[in-house]
């Protein structure tokens, strides 16, 4: 029998022609137990079932939507699930987190995971419920948006079918295409590409059974408890302003890249602040699935409609590209989602070539810093890839920039491919760490060692062991959170995270498991995707920053400047592999290869 | 004064932990105090150490010597000055440090009419000598300034510098206490001005505008905000260091920006 919340089995779906065909694939309880669920079950996943070498947009490339066995129970936010693949944006490792009614109808179909390989002849759905899989012809959805997608699916299909749709971006196979349900986005790393290379325009599930957890009245209890304690202090950030509360703190700090991450503080950010916008705008409030916090803030747009507004996309369509009419960000927050590219991404790409532009590299005169219109004209050429510069730029920044040469390599925003989000690394060295070491690329959300230096319990411009220290152990609880699933939005709430939440999923599955076990599930998920990532080619020299970060110093508001230069990030960069039990190329020990469970 | 310089009251804290959290605030290097034999200190500054005089009663370039000697390892320039500067400016310590970036081995303050050599720039390789010198019984600074060369700072030199000339026009920064109607008439002044600023969560309507405030501490800020620096709120002095430092020193000028410590996401 599976151990509570969980079914003990994936669905290995096969599209092909015109058919789909499902396959059960077991998961023992000792690989549910070692890696949780979510990114970290995802990650065994990719090691067992994606060819050594193989191409991200082949057919025989998986594409798995994973849950967990948090997954429809009371918890708050937990109603998550990891979307997991080989990036064609980076070749490695990528996975995105998403909460939505998707993952509770997912997980009922009676599957931990769907994991989606081959391609279908033409454009089409597919459909997954308790009666198994099938492919349902979709040319006519072809070009729309995700949104668009999914009202036709549910009008076609049934209200209670849910549904996770690629947008044009991802038909067309821009490399940082995301996939979207229910207005939310499995954005990093180009998800949405690999689903369309199956030409699939959408996933839709429906639940069709029930799961049971070991504990049923210890679980409703501690739903309760949560909940109380989702409505404190740690959270009100969110609830209040969301995450665009970021905004105007990071550039008080110096640490808002600016104009390709030429500077940290931007002049316009005021004009973008949460603070501002939310005494001179409408803002609505609302929450995913399952969630008591509610951090989502949508903001009146002139002349009409709503936009869901986040730090990382106002940062990246905003200062990054010199932008400061909120109009302009709200204009192209809202092309990127209809579109369906990953706003990161997208930012640090066009502000990447707006530099080229600045600098003589790019031949296209009307993309400028500072200017909105030219970001949704950028947008719109990279969305439809047309000839040139969308063509280019559909690639990402690091892509681009070797197809263009002339060292804009240097300033590409990207590490391992992946653009860089709104954290200035030399400004916040614990972070820069971070950044350069993750799976993922240039990644915030499995990395958030900025919480560290934005303590003001270490130094954050001289980056030293005890920041070595802070990016291990936030990569270590970002791991647990993400196979769990709990929110991270949720972390602060936990006065001894691995403890309390050993206990919840304890109450849940029935496991005997405590601090020290959750621990080790996180370092061998942290290790499972280098292993990949080794696995796939990645080596030392992907561990890094771009040559800007670490040849240009940083002048900050109070006059001084941060530097960190490439023997102070080799020097944390060391002192990470041996806490991590890495030899001094970044590779792991054959004990620790089997604790991987590889073969399981 | 009824008790040591060091342990006189500043606004929740001592002058010595006001002095050397103005030095910790502005220099990027270590921090020492000289200790006479067997003194017992106030608490200090984390980051802040300790070294003890070996000999008592050899007077301020018996510290000097100590002094210079203990960070000669870790800095090529030092900024030296005594306890009971309460009004010490970060801006008058750049001054001073950078007039010796020229290369004199002394950067000599004459401010408000006199010789500052305890609030004043020396080269630490001068440590030597000033232990040579006290070997020969030679115990007044000036002496020293004889045997190497002095860059002189008057009035107008210093004031020459805008952040100073702006933050401390009267040069008060040199300013000493030494009878009690002297300590009383200091802690009888405003506190400085400056400028408080609240982000995120911490921003009741409009309260993320800046706006101006007297306070002396960062506590004091906090509290003139209605905030506690607890777990879920931190500080960014001027925008550079992040501390929940309550006693944190703050100086005409500065600007402190109030953030939720679980700033990202
Ligand atoms: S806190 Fe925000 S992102 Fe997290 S589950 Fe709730 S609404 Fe979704």
């Amino acid at each position: 029998m599976a151990p509570g919340g969980f079914f003990g089995r994936a669905l290995l779906v096969d599209v092909g022609g015109r058919e789909a065909t499902g396959t059960p694939f077991e998961l023992t309880e000792r690989v549910l137990r070692s890696y949780l669920g979510g990114v970290g079950l995802g990650t065994w996943l990719l090691h067992r079932l994606a060819p050594p070498g193989v191409d991200p947009l082949a057919p025989a490339a998986p594409l798995a939507f994973v849950f967990s066995s948090l997954v429809g129970t009371p918890l708050t936010t937990s109603a998550k699930f990891a979307v997991v693949a080989k990036s064609p944006l980076t070749g490695l490792l990528t996975d995105a987190l998403a909460s939505s009614q998707f993952a509770i109808s997912g997980k009922l179909t009676g599957h931990d995971a769907l994991v989606i390989r081959g391609r279908a002849d033409e454009l089409s759905v597919l459909l997954i419920d308790g009666d198994g899989v099938r492919l349902e012809p979709a040319p006519d959805l072809a070009g729309l948006a995700a949104g668009e997608a999914e009202t036709a699916a549910k009008s076609r299909f049934g209200r209670n079918w849910r549904t996770a749709a690629i947008g044009a971006a991802g038909e067309r196979g821009v490399r940082y295409a995301t996939i979207s349900h229910d207005g939310r986005h499995a954005g990093r790393g180009g998800l949405g590409a690999v689903l369309g290379a199956k030409n699939i325009k959408a996933v839709l599930v429906r639940a069709a059974t029930k799961v049971s957890v070991a504990d049923q009245a210890g679980v409703l209890a501690a739903a309760r408890d949560l909940r109380k304690r989702s409505f404190g202090p740690a959270t009100a950030k969110y609830r209040e302003l969301g995450t665009l509360a970021n905004l105007l703190a990071f550039n008080a700090v110096s640490t808002l890249p600016t104009r390709n991450f030429t500077a940290a503080t931007f002049e316009g950010a005021p004009q973008l602040a949460a603070e501002e916008l939310h005494e001179l705008r409408g803002v609505a409030r609302n929450s995913c699935a399952s969630c008591s916090i509610g951090c989502e803030h949508i903001y009146s747009r002139k002349g009409g409609g709503g936009q869901r507004m986040e730090y990382e996309n106002v940062f990246a369509l905003g200062p990054l590209c010199g932008v400061s009419d909120p109009d302009d960000v709200f204009a192209a927050s809202a092309r990127c989602d209809e579109l369906g590219i990953d706003t990161i991404s997208a930012g640090g790409t066009i502000a990447w070539a707006m530099e080229c532009v600045e600098r003589g590299l790019i031949d296209e005169p009307w993309l400028r810093f500072g200017d909105g219109k030219a970001v949704l004209r950028a947008l719109d050429a990279i969305g439809t890839r047309s000839p040139g510069l969308g063509e280019l730029l559909a690639q990402g920044s690091r892509r681009a920039a070797e197809a263009v040469g002339h060292g804009s390599i240097d300033f590409a925003p990207q590490v391992k491919g992946l653009e860089l989000p709104g954290y200035e690394p030399r400004s916040l060295q614990s972070m820069a760490l971070g950044l350069a070491v993750n799976a993922r690329g240039a990644d915030h959300n499995r990395s958030g060692a900025y919480e560290a230096d934005l303590s003001g319990e270490l130094d954050r411009f001289d980056g030293g062991a005890a920041h070595v220290a802070a990016a291990v152990g936030t990569e270590d609880r970002a791991a647990v959170m993400d196979s769990m699933i709990l929110c991270k939005f949720l972390r602060g709430v936990f006065d001894d995270p691995f403890t309390e939440w050993a206990r919840l999923l304890a109450l849940v599955t029935g496991w005997p498991l405590d601090a020290d076990e959750l621990r080790g599930a996180a370092r061998r998920i942290v290790r499972a995707k280098r292993a990949f990532n080794l696995r796939e080619g990645a080596t030392a020299a992907d561990d890094t920053l771009p040559a800007r970060m670490l040849e240009t110093p940083l002048e900050l508001g109070s006059g001084r400047s941060a530097v960190l230069d490439a023997d102070r990030l080799r020097s944390m960069i060391a002192g990470y592999y041996a806490a991590r039990g890495l030899d001094e190329e970044g590779r792991i020990a054959a004990a620790d290869l089997e604790d991987l469970l590889l073969d399981a | 004064m009824g008790k040591p310089k060091a342990w006189l009251e500043w606004h929740g804290s001592t002058l010595l932990y006001r002095a050397t959290a103005v030095l910790a605030r502005t220099v990027g290097g270590p921090v020492v105090v000289v200790a006479a034999p067997g003194q017992e200190l106030p608490p200090l500054p984390s980051g802040v150490t300790v070294v003890e005089d070996p000999v008592e009663g050899l007077g301020p370039m018996q510290g000097l010597a100590v002094g210079l000697a203990a960070v000669a390892d870790r800095a090529e320039t030092a900024f030296v000055c005594s306890t009971d500067l309460p009004f010490l400016h970060p801006a008058f310590v750049r001054c001073v440090l950078r007039g010796l970036a020229s290369g004199p081995d002394v950067v000599l303050p004459v401010a408000r009419g006199f010789r500052q050599p305890l609030a004043a720039g020396y080269r630490t390789a001068l440590a030597g000598l000033v232990a040579d010198l006290l070997a020969e019984g030679d115990l007044r600074p000036g002496m020293l300034f004889k045997h190497c060369e002095v860059a002189q700072l008057s009035d107008e030199q210093l004031l020459a510098d805008t952040a100073l000339a702006r933050h401390d026009p009267m040069l008060e920064s040199v300013v000493n206490v030494n009878t009690p109607e002297d300590y009383a008439a200091a802690r009888d002044r405003p506190p400085p001005e400056i400028v408080v600023e609240c982000f995120g969560a911490l921003a009741k309507k409009g309260g993320h505008r800046p706006r101006g405030v007297r306070t002396a501490t960062l506590g004091a800020a906090a509290a003139s905000v209605g905030l506690t620096l607890d777990r879920h709120v931190v500080a960014a002095l001027n925008g550079d260091q992040i501390t929940r430092d309550e006693l944190l020193p703050l100086v005409a000028g500065d600007v402190v920006s109030f953030l939720s410590a679980d700033a990202g996401g």
